[in-house]
This record gives structure tokens, C-alpha cells and sequence, in this order.
């Protein structure tokens, strides 16, 4: 469902070239549930953002479901990750004036699903993550490992087929990561595809399949 | 769209005083406009009432020295009177006899014009408007009559006359000693103020007496009102041709329609009201570079926002739009505030012109003006809020993520 093609992504820092990625050629398949290790700087977030069509690379290519992300424009690129991505990130990034509901609601507002409807699909996706007595808290009123259960819920507002997580258990304790981790799991026992960054090995374990990172290169 | 206003609400509210001084910066603006624009209406149309209801009259003057009497204007004789008259279309043609003569009461003199007119032609000339005194004010008799034809040594003076000239109140049969004669003061005019605000300071006697008495008989105004208001133009340029030809003069006589007054009145007050819009346009612009400022505050402090709603979908317009939403319920806002604040001010400032100036005039808001307002806070707000905006709208998602 996805796959990368000598995925190569530069950053010039005056006359220094950095490269974040080399060469990746990376397949993950639909229903997979795939962890990338690695050290601080090889270039985990870097691969994740080509792969949630955030970032675009300095050559090479990204295919999802067969289609070259380079020949998209950037509304198609917004429209893919609506619909087809959801996002966690490890510092949750809730929208802090918005309460619990409201965020999760958002990317359905993005998406132009009327009032009612993603406000009731919003409160089940809360309810689903254990917290329907929390949806009309503020991001400031919750704790860090509640915030990141809404931002799984969030993640999930538009059914995406594909969750990305990028150190989604880096900013809570180990029990919550472990929490967070099962959550994903029985994500990908509905039938989505999990891509999971993190350096903790532990929490790697929760995936089927691991691939580790050094210096902008995937190992095999 | 209702959750993009409370999600602006929102952010508004999270900088409330950073709002409040944008909001006072557009409230501002629009309140001069608004101030001005109701002022203006006002004063013309006190000014046009006054000379609409004198719309059928032609004023017809001297417009230079005649020849050979150096130092003296030109009078009208009965000659070119009675040819007015005979003109087609013309109601009433009425002479004044006007000069400027020592005016004595109570050992004290002043300079003051005597018009000496038929007294049966007053209400030709002044129509309904000027009137007696209603009451001779506190403590004093009754206005009096009207000037009449057989009056002998009388006179019918303004309210100024009465009131304002000498350290003493002149009142109905007091005498006044003009050019070394005595006149009684049978009434005494209501105040005209305003446009006709000469009449007050002058004293009318009968022409019969200004030429017997005072000696005077050049004839200074002819007063024409005319039976279709459409002809006046028509109308004194005749006028012009039969006393011109009389006189054997070009270019003697002036005959001005009141028609001609009003348009002429019009554009200058239009001039006005335009250089002082243009003006107080300066004070928008200035709002508008505060609302920019702030919008673009609004989106540095939101970049991350910005980068973490296009992370989970949000298309350059839906942010786009976020912020042109927060720039026009600003504007909104202070156009609303300022076209409150325009209507108070406006009242305020003609109350405070009444008052210091004595003169008749009340601000005229009218509803177009008020949604004009709104309307430009809304397109000022929109414009100024278009860049910063466009610029939120354009941050890649990775980025503007990062920013912290
Ligand atoms: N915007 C950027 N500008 C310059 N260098 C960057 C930028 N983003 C990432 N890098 C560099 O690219 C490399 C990979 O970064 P990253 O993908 O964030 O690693 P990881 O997520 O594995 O810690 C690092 O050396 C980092 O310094
Ligand atoms: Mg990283």
C-alpha cells in the first residue's frame, strides 16, 4: 500500500549537506503494524513526514496506493492525509483553545461532515479511548497520557486506513505508553496499517514487523 | 461555519487586549467617517431647507459701478422695475432701497442697513417664514404689527436691533433716530439666524418715507419671485437683457435664480464633505495596518496550530479562511462600535455647534451611511487581513510543526 523509492532527503545548512534520508526503499504493506527504531537523528521523522505527505523529498520517491505523492498539488496532498492518514505526534499537539470533543471533531470540520454528525462520532471516539467523561476538558485540564488518547481519537476521526505515530509514548510513563501502544494495536485489528516510530525497543515489540534506522538509512 | 467562528472567538478572546486596541483602532476610524458623513448631511440640509422654500426666487443686483459715478455701485431706477415686472412668468417683482445710515438710541449710534420697501411687499419677499416675535421676550410688550403702507416715520426693525445693538432693549414705540429723524418701532422680527441671518440686523421702513425722508431712491435689489420655478434661468436672463438695454450697459445687472444658490451650495458643501472624508480615511488606514499587525501576530503565535491542523487535513483555504474570519469579526466588531460611537459623536458635535453658534442644526444619520460603515470596516479588516492570512495559509505543514 506503501512503498518508497530511493527516498533521499537533503538539508543544506550553509555549505553542509545533511542527509536525513539515503536511498530508503521501504515497503509496508495494507494491515500492517510496523515500527521504525532508531537512534536520536537517523532520520525516523524525517521518513514518517514523506510518508504522511507532509514533507517533500529532495529526490526519489513516495507511492501510496500506487500513486507518485510527487504529482500531487497540495490540496490533493491535504485531501490524502484527511482521509487516508491519521497523526499522532509525540507532543500530542492538541489545539489548546478547543476542548477534548472539539478536537476531535476538527479534522471532520476540515472534511465538511455537518455539526451533529462528527460532534456524536467525535464523543464515540472518545468513549472508545476511555474517555467519555472527559470530552468537554480542555487539552490543559487533561493529563499528558489522556491528551494522547485524544489525539489517537483524533487521528481516527476521518477512518483513516493508515495511523502514523511518531513517538506517540515519548512524553508519557512506560504503563501509558504500554496503554497507548494496545490502543494501536486493536487499531490494526480493525485492519489498519500502524507506522510507529520510537527508540524504545520495548515498545517496539507491539509491532509485527521492525525496521531500524541509521544515518538516513533503513537497515535490513 | 459556526465552529470557525467559535474557534475564532476563541483566539479573540485569548488576546483580548490586543483585540480591544485593534477593535478601538477601526471603531475610531469608521466613527469619523460616520461623525462627519451625519454632520455634513446636517448642515446642508438646513442650509438647502432654508433656500429650497426661496427656490422661485430671482435676486436681481448691480453687478459693477456705473459709469462716470466712480466710487458709488449702480441703483436700479422704477424704469427697469416696471420692465421686470412686464416680464412673462413673473409673479411678484418687489424694490428695496437700501443704504447703510447712522441709526441713533439712547445716546448711542450705530451703522445699520435701511431697506425701505412697500410694506404690501414684505410677504413677498420674506414668504411664511419671517415672521414677528412671538412674544417680545421676559418681561417685555408684545412684537407689535407689521410695517404698513400709510405708516409715516416707522419702522420694523430684526432681532438683533432689538436686542443685541444697543445696551438697551429696543421695544414696539420706542423711537429711533435715523440720519437725525425719528422713527417709531411699530415690530419687531422674529430671529432668522442661519441663511437669513441678515435680516436681523436691519431695520425696514416704507419706501414712501426712504424717499421722502431719508432722500434716497436708487433703487439697490430687485426681488422677483416667479410663477414656474423651471423658467427662473430663462427668466433672469431676461432680466439681465431689459435692464442692461435700459442702462445701455453689458454686464450691468446680476440676476441670480436661488436654484443656481442651492447648486453652487451643494458641490461646495460635496467638496467639503469629500476633503474631510479623505481625511479622516487616513485614521482607516492606520486601523487598517493594526488589524494586519494583528492578524500576523495572530498567526506567528498560531504557527504551530497552523502546521498541526495541516498535518491532520486542513487545506491552505480552511486556514485561509480561519484567519480572514478573525480580520473580518474584528473590523465587524469596530465598524459596529464606530458607527455607534460616529452617531454619538455626531450629535455631540452638532449640540456643541448649536450651541456655540447659535445656529438651527441637527446630524442627519442615514441608515446607508451606517451600513457603508460596517460594510468598509468589513473590506478594510478583509484587505489587511488578506496578507497575513495568505501567508498562514501558504506555511508547509513540516514546518510550521516544528515552530515553536
Ligand atoms: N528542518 C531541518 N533542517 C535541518 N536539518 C534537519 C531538519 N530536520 C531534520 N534535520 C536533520 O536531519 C536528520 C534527521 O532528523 P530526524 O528525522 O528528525 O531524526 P529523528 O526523528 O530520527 O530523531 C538530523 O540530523 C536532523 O538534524
Ligand atoms: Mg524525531
Amino acid at each position: 500500500m506503501i512503498h518508497t523509492e530511493n527516498l533521499t532527503k537533503i538539508y543544506r545548512m550553509g555549505d553542509a549537506e545533511v542527509y536525513a534520508l539515503r536511498d530508503v526503499n521501504l515497503e509496508i504493506k495494507e494491515g500492517e503494524f510496523i515500527a521504525i527504531i532508531g537512534s536520536s537523528g537517523s532520520g525516523k521523522s524525517t521518513l514518517l513526514n514523506m510518508i504522511g505527505c507532509l514533507d517533500t523529498p529532495t529526490s526519489g520517491s513516495v507511492f501510496i496506493d500506487n500513486v507518485n505523492t510527487a504529482s500531487l498539488n497540495e490540496n490533493e496532498l491535504a485531501e490524502i492525509r484527511r482521509e487516508k492518514m491519521g497523526f499522532i505526534f509525540q507532543q500530542f499537539n492538541l489545539v489548546h483553545t478547543l476542548n477534548a470533543v472539539e478536537n476531535v471533531a476538527l479534522p471532520m470540520f476540515f472534511a465538511g461532515v455537518k455539526r451533529e454528525t462528527r460532534l456524536k462520532r467525535a464523543e464515540e471516539l472518545l468513549v472508545n479511548v476511555g474517555l467519555g467523561d472527559r470530552i468537554y476538558h480542555k487539552p490543559s485540564e487533561l493529563s499528558g497520557g489522556q491528551q494522547q488518547r485524544v489525539a489517537i481519537a483524533r487521528a481516527l476521526s476521518n477512518d483513516p486506513e493508515i495511523v502514523i505515530g511518531d513517538e506517540p509514548t515519548g512524553n508519557v510513563d512506560t504503563d501509558t505508553g504500554n496503554a497507548i501502544m494496545d490502543i494501536l494495536e486493536g487499531l490494526n485489528k480493525e485492519g489498519r496499517t500502524i507506522i510507529v516510530v520510537t527508540h524504545d525497543a520495548e515498545i517496539a515489540a507491539h509491532a509485527g514487523r521492525t525496521k531500524r534506522m541509521r544515518d538516513g538509512r533503513v537497515l535490513d | 461555519m459556526r465552529d470557525s467562528f467559535s474557534l475564532t472567538y476563541r483566539n479573540i478572546k485569548e488576546r483580548k487586549a490586543r483585540a480591544a486596541l485593534t477593535i478601538l483602532g477601526i471603531t475610531v476610524g469608521i466613527a469619523a467617517v460616520i461623525a462627519l458623513m451625519s454632520i455634513g448631511y446636517g448642515m446642508q440640509e438646513s442650509i438647502t431647507a432654508e433656500l429650497v422654500e426661496m427656490a422661485d426666487v430671482i435676486v436681481v443686483m448691480p453687478m459693477r459701478m456705473e459709469l462716470g459715478s466712480i466710487g458709488t455701485f449702480g441703483s436700479f431706477t422704477d424704469r427697469d422695475l416696471d420692465a421686470v415686472k412686464r416680464i412673462g412668468g413673473v409673479k411678484h417683482a418687489v424694490a428695496m432701497i437700501g443704504e447703510m445710515e447712522e441709526v441713533e438710541y439712547r445716546g448711542e449710534k450705530f451703522m445699520v442697513q435701511i431697506v425701505g420697501i412697500e410694506p404690501r411687499d414684505m410677504d413677498a419677499v420674506f414668504g411664511e417664514t419671517v415672521k414677528l416675535e412671538e412674544d417680545g421676550g421676559a418681561g417685555t410688550e408684545a412684537s407689535g404689527r407689521a410695517l404698513r403702507d400709510n405708516d409715516h416715520k416707522a419702522c420694523e426693525i430684526g432681532y438683533s436691533i432689538a436686542h443685541d445693538y444697543f445696551s438697551n432693549e429696543v421695544g414696539v414705540n420706542d423711537r429711533l433716530t435715523i440720519n437725525g429723524t425719528k422713527f417709531r418701532v411699530v415690530g419687531i422680527i422674529g430671529k432668522q439666524g442661519g441663511f437669513r441671518s441678515e435680516v436681523d440686523s436691519q431695520i425696514y421702513i416704507t419706501t414712501r418715507d426712504s424717499v421722502s425722508v431719508l432722500d434716497n431712491e436708487d433703487i439697490s435689489t430687485i426681488f422677483v419671485r416667479v410663477r414656474n420655478i423651471e423658467n427662473a434661468e430663462e427668466i433672469a436672463a431676461e432680466i439681465e437683457e431689459r435692464i442692461d438695454d435700459n442702462h445701455k450697459l453689458d454686464d450691468f445687472t446680476s440676476a441670480m435664480t436661488m436654484g443656481s444658490a442651492i447648486e453652487q451650495m451643494e458641490s461646495i458643501f460635496g467638496i467639503l464633505q469629500a476633503v474631510l472624508i479623505a481625511i479622516s480615511s487616513i485614521s482607516l488606514i492606520v486601523a487598517a495596518m493594526g488589524i494586519m499587525n494583528t492578524i500576523l501576530m495572530s498567526v506567528m503565535e498560531r504557527t504551530h496550530e497552523i502546521g498541526v491542523m495541516k498535518a491532520i487535513g486542513a487545506k491552505n483555504r480552511n486556514i485561509l479562511s480561519l484567519f480572514l474570519l478573525e480580520a473580518g469579526v474584528i473590523s465587524v466588531i469596530g465598524g459596529v462600535c464606530g458607527c455607534i460611537a460616529g452617531v454619538i459623536g455626531a450629535h455631540a458635535i452638532t449640540f456643541g455647534i448649536q450651541a456655540a453658534f447659535d445656529v438651527e442644526i441637527a446630524a442627519i444619520v442615514k441608515p446607508e451611511v451606517l451600513l457603508g460603515g460596517i460594510a468598509v470596516a468589513l473590506v478594510v479588516g478583509m484587505l489587511s487581513g488578506l496578507y497575513p492570512a495568505r501567508k498562514a495559509s501558504k506555511m508547509s505543514p513540516v514546518e510550521a510543526v516544528r515552530y515553536e
